[in-house]
Formats: C-alpha cells, structure tokens, sequence
C-alpha cells in the first residue's frame, strides 16, 4: 500500500515537471515543443489498439528474453562461481563478453537471424544474460565458507550443495542485477525494434511506434510513456518475484 | 572411541606450504568429553575438520571405532563457530537440513527444539532470533543425526559471558543425556575447564599436544564455582602463557 503510494507520488512529480517543461518552452519558444501531457493522453487514447498491440509485443519479447536470461546465465554462473578451475578457465571469457553491448553486433545478429522476432529477442536476451551470469558468478564467488563448512559437514553432496546453499545465496543479487538491468534492456529491445524493426510497422514494438510518428511528438511520446511502463512493470514483476523467492530476507524488517 | 595416530597438515604448495598441525596424538573413548585449547589460529580447527573427514591429513591416521575416516561420518556431528545457519532457511528447516541431507526420517526434531528452548520459534527465520538462539539452532541440527560423535569448532565464540555460559550448560546437560563423545576446540580456557574431562594443550602453530590435562570433577553446572575449576584454569592458563613466544 504505502508502495504504491510512492510510486503514485512519483508519478505526479514527473507529471508536474513534464507539464512546467512544456510550459516553459511553450513560453521561450512560441509552441508547444514539448506536447503537455494530457494531450499525449489524448492521442494514445486515439491510436489506442496500435499502442496497445505494439506495447504487448514488446512486452512479450522482454518477457521471453527474461526467462531466457535466467534459464542460461543463472545456472552457468553458479557453476563457473562455485567451482575454482571453471572459474580459471571461464573467467576471463565472461568478462571479455560481458563489456561488449550487443548492440554493436546487431548487424551481424540481423544477418544470422533475419529482421524478425527472434533477432529482437536475441539481442535483450544477450543483454540481460550477461547481467544475470556476472551477477550470479560473483555472488557464488562470495558465498560465506561457514554456510558451505556447516552444509558439506552435516553431509551434503554437490548437488544438495548447489541445492540448499549456492542457489538460494545467490538469488538476491541476482535479482538486483535483473533489476537494474531492466533499464538497459529496455534500451537494447528500443534500439533493434527501431532500426530493421521498424519495417514491422508501428503495432510490433514500442520502437517501431515511436520512429512510424517521430513527426507526431504526441504520439511520439506516448511510445515513450509505454517504454516507461514497460520498465516499470518488470521492475516491479522482479521485486514482487524477488519478495516471494526471497522472503527470509525480508523477515523481522515489518 | 577416536584416535588421533600422528596427525599432520600441511596446506598450500611449494613457498606458499604451511605447516598447520605436526605430530598430534590424542584419544577420546566412547561418552568422554575432551577439549582442546591453543591459542588462536594454531591449527586446532584443522584437527577437527581432519577428524570430520572435510581435510584430508598429510600424514597419520585417524580412526572412529575402528575405522578409518574417508569422508563425513552419519554419526559424526559438527557444529561450526557460528552455527552456519543457511539465512534462507526456518528453525525447523535448518535443524533438520542434516537429516534431510542424509535422507533420514525427520522425527524428534521438535522435541530437540523443545528441549534447547526453540519451541514456538520453528517457523522463524534465523534473523529473527537472537545469537543466542541461532547456536542453539546449530547444536538442534547436529543434535538430531543422534552422533556418536559430537565435533564442536567454538560453538560460543563472540557470545557475552552470560550467553556463553548458558550454551555451556545446555552442551553439558545434553552430553548427559546423550552420552556422545565430544571433542570441544576453544581458546577459552574457562569453558575448556568447564566442559572437557580432558583438556589438551596445544602449542602456537603447528600444532603438537604440549599437555594433557585431567579434569574429573566436571560434569555439573556448580562446577564453576568449585576450587578444583580454579586449580585447572589457573594451570592451563600457566601452560598456555610458558608457550608465548615460542
């Protein structure tokens, strides 16, 4: 309640800026730059089913690379975290990887994958997979010897190991990784809907929304606003996962 | 009974070898009690995780029963310094982790809970519960294999005086109760006296047995007060401070 609350609260903040903003360079200016935001309202209202259409495509390709970035970082970097000689080995390949955005091979992803759905998947799949791997490499890394001491003296094997120790130990960094990283894959999922994506036309993608009514600035905006919703709503999907994955985190705080 | 036969270990490689514990030989038969004090960091850990199966010695054998240990034991208990309670796990959960990681039936846990003063706490998570609490948690989950064996690596380490204490009496009360061999690593010598038959003295790295101690009048919580416990402390402590320096 008191969550929601904030996030009331800051939404009209960003309301109120963006209305004085418009407002300002209205007056400096002579015309709305910047359109207010009830007009941007207005419009999403109008091309409501393309917004909608090109907000749940985007929407579900966030949510398929998510699941794929889990599925493949998480457990191999529990693995290269866990084990010492993996980590010699793997190691510097990960963090040779990890500092090149996937975006600077979108060419060549275009190539390899065409300009359809599974491209723009791939690349924030690429994104986030790199998060959730260092994330859990080095939470597992971390781990606290007394855990893995008490676990394999009362006679764990390496599976009941990874089981009731790596695995729960590394979940919320992990979890905060994804978080964080909702932002830049948001930005990599924009960026391949916007360049061959846009020949999708505007209802598959955000992306291909926003370049189809670059000319339309209230339109244009309203793409923009469905970006922040996007982010938001798997921000929040993440910590309310995170909130029931991780619950004992959470125990004796209120 | 455990035997201890010439124990040595070394860690590392080349330069980087570290002589922990050389020569160790020691005994503790069935239903004895036996501490062993050195000062700190002078391989005493390395001789419990050895007779836990969790290193492998360099040299010497150690026997339980007659046998020797390749690996953890399912009637050798250990408890770590801190209890190593898994955060993510309830009271119940990590009392019966051992259990449950041995594939073994869960029945009388709650009543080890009961007895060490956890009922009513099994659904909290160990943030919840005072550090007090969490070693007992740590001795409910060793406790429910029903050892043997009980190793403890300084279960009251950075507990207040009073904590300590009453950890040192519920240990003492349960060794009645349970007749398990137990093998105690401190550095304090109050608590060596308190609860160990025999106290070994170990020496400042590596590790040999300087003295051996015995302590027959232990077994009761009055003890403490009693000139014998005195008489002992003050001979450890005398024995430990003629190693300073060596």
């Amino acid at each position: 309640m008191r969550q929601s609350f904030h996030y009331l609260a800051a939404a009209f903040a960003i309301f109120l800026f963006w209305t004085l903003m418009s407002f300002a360079l209205e007056l400096s200016r002579g015309w709305p730059l910047i359109p207010y935001p009830w007009n941007v309202a207005a419009a999403g209202v109008q091309y409501w089913n393309q917004w909608i259409a090109a907000f749940a495509s985007s929407a579900r390709r966030f949510f398929i690379s998510l699941i794929l970035s889990f599925a493949t970082g998480l457990p191999l970097g529990l693995l290269v975290g866990a084990s010492e000689r993996l980590h010699r080995w793997f190691s510097p390949l990960i963090y040779l990887l990890y500092p090149i955005p996937p975006i600077a091979l979108l060419f060549f992803l275009y190539m390899a994958f065409g300009v359809g759905e599974m491209v723009k998947v791939i690349t924030v799949s690429l994104t986030l997979f790199f998060q959730v791997l260092v994330a859990a490499h080095g939470a597992a890394k971390n781990i606290s010897p007394s855990y893995i001491l008490a676990v394999k003296a009362a006679g764990a094997n390496s599976l009941q190991l990874h089981r009731h120790v790596i695995f729960p130990a590394v979940l919320p960094e992990v979890f905060t990784a994804a978080r964080v990283s909702v932002g830049l894959g948001i930005t990599m999922l924009y960026i391949a809907e916007t360049k061959l994506g846009i020949l999708g036309g505007p209802g598959a993608g955000l992306g291909g929304f926003i370049e189809t009514y670059a000319m339309r600035t209230d339109l244009s905006l309203a793409g923009v606003v469905g970006l922040a919703f996007l982010g938001l709503a798997f921000y929040v999907l993440l910590e309310l996962l995170e909130r029931w994955l991780c619950r004992w985190k959470y125990a004796g705080k209120g | 009974m455990i035997s201890v036969e010439g124990l040595r270990i070394e860690y590392g490689r080349g330069r980087r070898r570290t002589l922990a514990v050389e020569r160790v030989d020691f005994q503790v038969a069935d239903g004895e009690f036996v501490a062993l004090i050195g000062p700190s960091g002078c391989g005493k850990t390395s001789i419990l995780l050895a007779i836990e199966g969790i290193i492998k010695p360099t040299a010497g054998r150690i026997l339980i029963q007659g046998e020797g240990v390749r690996g953890v034991r399912r009637d050798v208990a250990f408890i770590t310094q801190d209890a190593g309670l898994l955060p993510w796990k309830t009271v119940r959960q990590n009392a019966e982790l051992a259990l449950r990681l041995q594939h073994r039936p869960r029945e009388g846990v709650q009543e080890i809970l009961k007895t060490l003063g956890l009922g009513g706490f099994e659904n909290r998570y160990p943030a919840e519960l005072s550090e007090g609490m969490r070693r007992r948690v740590g001795i409910a989950r060793a406790l429910a294999l029903r050892p043997e064996v009980f190793l403890m690596d300084e279960p009251m380490a950075n507990l207040d005086t009073l904590t300590r204490e009453r950890i040192q009496e519920i240990i003492l009360r349960l060794w009645h109760m349970y007749r398990f061999a137990g093998v105690l690593v401190t550095h304090d010598i109050e608590e060596a006296a308190f609860l160990g038959q025999r106290i070994i003295i170990l020496s400042p790295r590596p590790a040999r047995v300087v003295e051996v101690i015995e302590n027959p009048e232990m077994g009761e919580a009055e003890y403490r007060r009693s000139p014998m416990f005195y008489r002992i402390v003050a001979r450890a402590r005398e024995i430990l401070k003629s190693q300073e320096g060596r």
